[in-house]
C-alpha cells in the first residue's frame, strides 16, 4: 500500500454501502492468498484438489526467465495442484489464488502484488482468511493472523481426471475457472505477440507463436470432453470460448491474404461452434465468445452457429492509451474499428447479450497514463456510459501485473483498493440506470468482475 | 450455537409441513416465499433450496448475508403446530455435495427440466412457538383486557347459559 491509500478498514468506513465481501475479494487480488499445507489437506480431503503434474509434463510452460519466448520446455515435475476454487461465504469466487485455481492457461504465479498476501489456512474446523500482517496472540502463546473471512472450497470437476478417446487428458481440452462456467482456449495464437504488439499487460504467451499458425484444439476432444462436462448433474450453465487475437483473413484458397478482418479467428469459432451444436441437439447453444472485434458479417456467421453472446475487450478507454497499450488492436485496425464492431453485435446478438472488459488499472500505468484517480475513474466511467447507452455492458477485472508483460518489465504498479471500489460502484450504478443485464459475465459464470458481483442485488430488476 | 427444540426439527423434518421464507428488500420492503426443500444440518443450522437466482428472495438474502440483516423462517405442520424461526444467512452453495443432494432432489420432484440455484444456510438465533393455542394462553396472561368480552373465558355465552337452564 501507498503511504497516501488508505487501508481496508479506512475504505470500509469511506464506503458503507459497499459490500464487505466485495471489496475483500478485490483485496484479494491485489494482494494474493496463499494456502497453507492444513487447507491443501483440507482441499484433498474435500475433493477440491487435484495433481495435474501427469496431464502437463512437456506439454506446457515456457521458461519466462529466457529472453526469447519462443521456447517450449517441459514443467517440472513437481506436483502441480490445481483447486476447484475457494469462496466467501456468499458464494463471492476468492480472487489471488490464479496460479493454482482450475486453471490451464493460469498465470506463472508471479503476479505482482501490493503488501502481504491472506493466508488460507483452517482454524477451528473451518477454513478462513487470515491476515498476515495483523497477527493475534492465541492462550498457547503461539500467533497466527487474524482471521478475517470465512471461506470454503469447491471440488473439482469429476472430468478433470478422466481423458478422451484419443488420449488427451479433458484438463488440457476444456478448464473451469469459475465453477459454473465452461471455458474453451480454441487456440494458442496470439498474432499481436507475433508482430511484438502485444497488450502491454498479457502475459499469457501463446504456446505456439514459434509457428506462426493457429493450431485449433481437436474438435473430437471438445465434443467428449464437454459431453462427459454436461453428464455432472448442476454443474455448469455457461459455456465460454477464448482465443488469441489473429486479424489475419483467409481467401478462398486458404493463403492468408486479409480479405475479411479476423476471419481466420472467426473460422475456428464457428468449427467449435458447430461441434458444441451436437453436444446440445440444437442450433442455438448457451456459449459467449470472448473474442477480437469482428466486422458485422463474421459475427452474422457465428450466429448462425448458434453463438448467444460475445464480448470483445476495448481493454481501455482512452484513445491515446489504448493505443499505448493495446499496440496491436490499434494496429488492427484502431479503437473507432473496435467500438463500431461491439456496436454492431448488439443488432445481432440483443441488448444485454453483448459486453467488454476494461483491464482496470492498465489506464494508470507510467509514464503516459492518468495521473489522477479522479481522471481515470472519469475516463473509464465515460467508456461504461458510452457503451452502456448503446446496449453494451462494460465489466473490470483487476489489472494483472505478471511475468512475461511488459507492464512487469515496467514495473508498473497496482491502484489502490479504494480505485477499485469506486470503479465497481460507479459501472454498477450505469449499469443499474440503463437497465442492463449481464447474466453471461456474472458472479458464478465469470468470478472475475467485481462489479458484477454487485449485480446480484439486481436480479429481479434487470 | 443455538439449538433448535426437538419438535422444531420433527416439524422441519416432515416433508408435509408448509415452509415459509420471509425477507425484506432495500427499503424494508417484506416479501414471502414457500419452500418446498427444506433441512436441518447436523451442524445445527438450516438449508433450503432457492429455485432462481432473479428471485425477490434470493436478492434479499444477498443483501442480508452483505449487510448482516435477519431471515425468518415460518414452519407449519399438519395439526396447526407453527413455529417461527429467525436467523441470519450464512452461506450460500452452488457448487459442492450440499448443492447437489438439492439439485437432485428437484430434479426428482420436478423432472429433468427443473432449475436449482442454489442452497441457503442460515444460522437460527431465535426460536418462537406461534401455534394458535399457545400463543392465546401467551396474550391472555400477557394482557387479559385485550379479550373480546364475549369469549367464553370472559363470559359464558347464551348457550352455556341456556343449557345450565335447561339442566336446572
Amino acid at each position: 500500500m501507498e503511504n497516501d491509500e488508505l487501508g481496508f478498514e479506512e475504505v470500509g468506513r469511506k464506503y458503507p454501502d459497499f459490500p464487505r465481501t466485495i471489496m475483500r475479494k478485490i483485496d484479494t487480488a491485489l494482494r494474493g492468498v496463499i494456502l497453507s499445507e492444513k487447507a491443501l489437506q483440507r482441499a484433498k480431503e474435500e475433493d477440491a484438489l487435484y495433481d495435474a503434474s501427469a496431464d502437463f509434463v512437456g506439454q506446457c510452460g515456457f521458461d519466462l526467465d529466457k529472453p526469447a519466448l519462443k521456447v517450449r520446455v517441459p514443467v517440472s515435475a513437481e506436483a502441480l495442484p490445481v483447486i476447484g476454487g475457494v469462496f466467501f461465504r456468499d458464494g463471492t469466487y476468492v480472487l489471488g489464488l490464479e496460479s493454482v485455481t482450475r486453471g490451464l492457461y493460469s498465470p506463472s504465479g508471479t503476479l505482482v502484488r501490493k503488501g502481504k498476501p491472506y493466508l488460507l489456512d483452517s482454524v477451528d474446523g473451518e477454513l478462513w482468511l487470515l491476515d498476515l500482517p495483523r497477527e493475534i496472540k492465541l492462550p498457547n502463546g503461539i500467533s497466527r493472523g487474524e482471521p478475517m473471512e470465512e471461506v470454503y472450497f469447491a471440488p473439482i470437476p469429476a472430468y478433470f481426471s478422466k481423458k478422451t478417446s484419443r488420449g488427451t487428458p479433458m484438463i488440457k481440452v476444456i478448464s473451469s475457472r469459475a465453477p459454473n462456467r465452461i471455458t474453451i482456449n480454441i487456440s494458442d495464437y496470439c498474432h499481436f505477440f507475433k508482430e511484438k504488439l502485444s497488450c502491454k499487460y498479457c502475459s499469457i504467451i501463446p504456446w505456439l507463436l514459434h509457428k506462426g499458425v493457429r493450431t485449433l484444439v481437436n474438435l473430437e476432444d471438445i465434443y467428449e470432453t464437454v459431453n462427459e462436462a454436461l453428464e455432472e448433474e448442476g454443474g455448469f450453465t455457461s459455456i465460454h470460448l477464448i482465443a488469441g487475437s489473429d486479424p489475419r483473413g483467409v481467401n478462398q484458397n486458404g493463403s492468408h491474404r486479409g480479405n475479411s478482418p479476423y476471419e481466420n479467428e472467426v473460422n475456428e469459432y464457428v468449427e467449435v461452434l458447430k461441434t458444441l451444436q451436437r453436444c446440445f441437439g440444437r442450433e442455438k447453444i448457451p456459449v459467449q465468445a470472448i473474442a477480437s472485434a469482428f466486422p458485422r458479417e463474421q459475427l452474422l456467421r457465428l450466429k448462425e452457429v448458434g453463438l448467444s453472446a460475445y464480448r470483445s475487450n476495448i481493454e481501455v478507454w482512452d484513445n491515446k492509451l489504448f493505443e499505448w497499450i493495446c499496440p496491436g488492436k490499434a494496429k488492427y485496425f484502431g479503437r473507432q474499428y473496435w467500438i463500431d464492431s461491439i456496436l454492431s453485435a448488439v443488432e445481432i446478438f440483443g441488448r444485454g447479450n453483448v459486453s467488454t472488459q476494461l483491464v482496470a488499472g492498465a489506464e494508470l500505468a507510467e509514464p503516459y497514463g492518468f495521473k489522477e484517480m479522479d481522471e481515470a475513474l472519469a475516463s473509464n466511467l465515460e467508456g461504461v456510459e458510452f457503451f452502456a447507452r448503446n446496449g453494451v455492458y462494460t465489466t473490470f477485472c483487476i489489472l494483472w501485473v505478471d511475468r512475461g508483460s511488459v507492464f512487469y518489465r515496467e514495473k508498473q504498479k497496482l491502484p489502490s483498493l479504494e480505485y477499485y471500489v469506486r470503479l465497481a460502484q460507479g459501472i454498477n450504478e450505469i449499469r443499474k440506470k440503463y437497465k442492463l443485464s449481464s447474466d453471461f459475465n456474472d458472479y458464478r459464470r465469470d468470478g472475475f468482475h467485481p462489479d458484477m458481483d454487485l449485480v446480484r442485488l439486481d436480479y429481479n430488476e434487470t | 450455537m443455538f439449538k433448535l427444540p426437538k419438535e422444531v426439527v420433527d416439524l422441519i423434518n416432515d416433508p408435509e409441513s408448509i415452509k415459509i421464507v420471509a425477507t425484506a428488500d432495500e427499503k424494508g420492503n417484506p416479501h414471502c416465499a414457500v419452500k418446498d426443500f427444506f433441512t436441518l444440518l447436523e451442524d445445527g443450522n438450516l438449508a433450503f433450496a432457492e429455485e432462481f437466482e432473479g428471485s425477490q428472495t434470493n436478492v434479499n438474502l444477498v443483501r442480508a448475508i452483505w449487510f448482516a440483516k435477519n431471515v425468518e423462517l415460518t414452519v407449519r405442520g399438519k395439526d396447526g403446530t407453527t413455529y417461527q424461526i429467525k436467523g441470519k444467512p450464512y452461506k450460500y452453495f452452488y457448487t459442492g455435495p450440499l448443492f447437489e443432494k438439492f439439485y437432485l432432489a428437484a430434479r426428482e420432484k420436478w423432472g429433468p427440466d427443473s432449475e436449482l440455484a442454489g442452497v441457503w444456510v442460515i444460522t437460527p438465533e431465535e426460536v418462537k412457538n406461534e401455534t394458535y393455542e399457545v400463543r392465546k394462553k401467551e396474550e391472555d396472561k400477557k394482557h387479559p383486557f385485550f379479550r373480546h368480552l364475549d369469549r367464553s373465558s370472559v363470559r359464558r355465552t347464551k348457550i352455556q347459559n341456556s343449557k345450565s337452564e335447561i339442566s336446572n
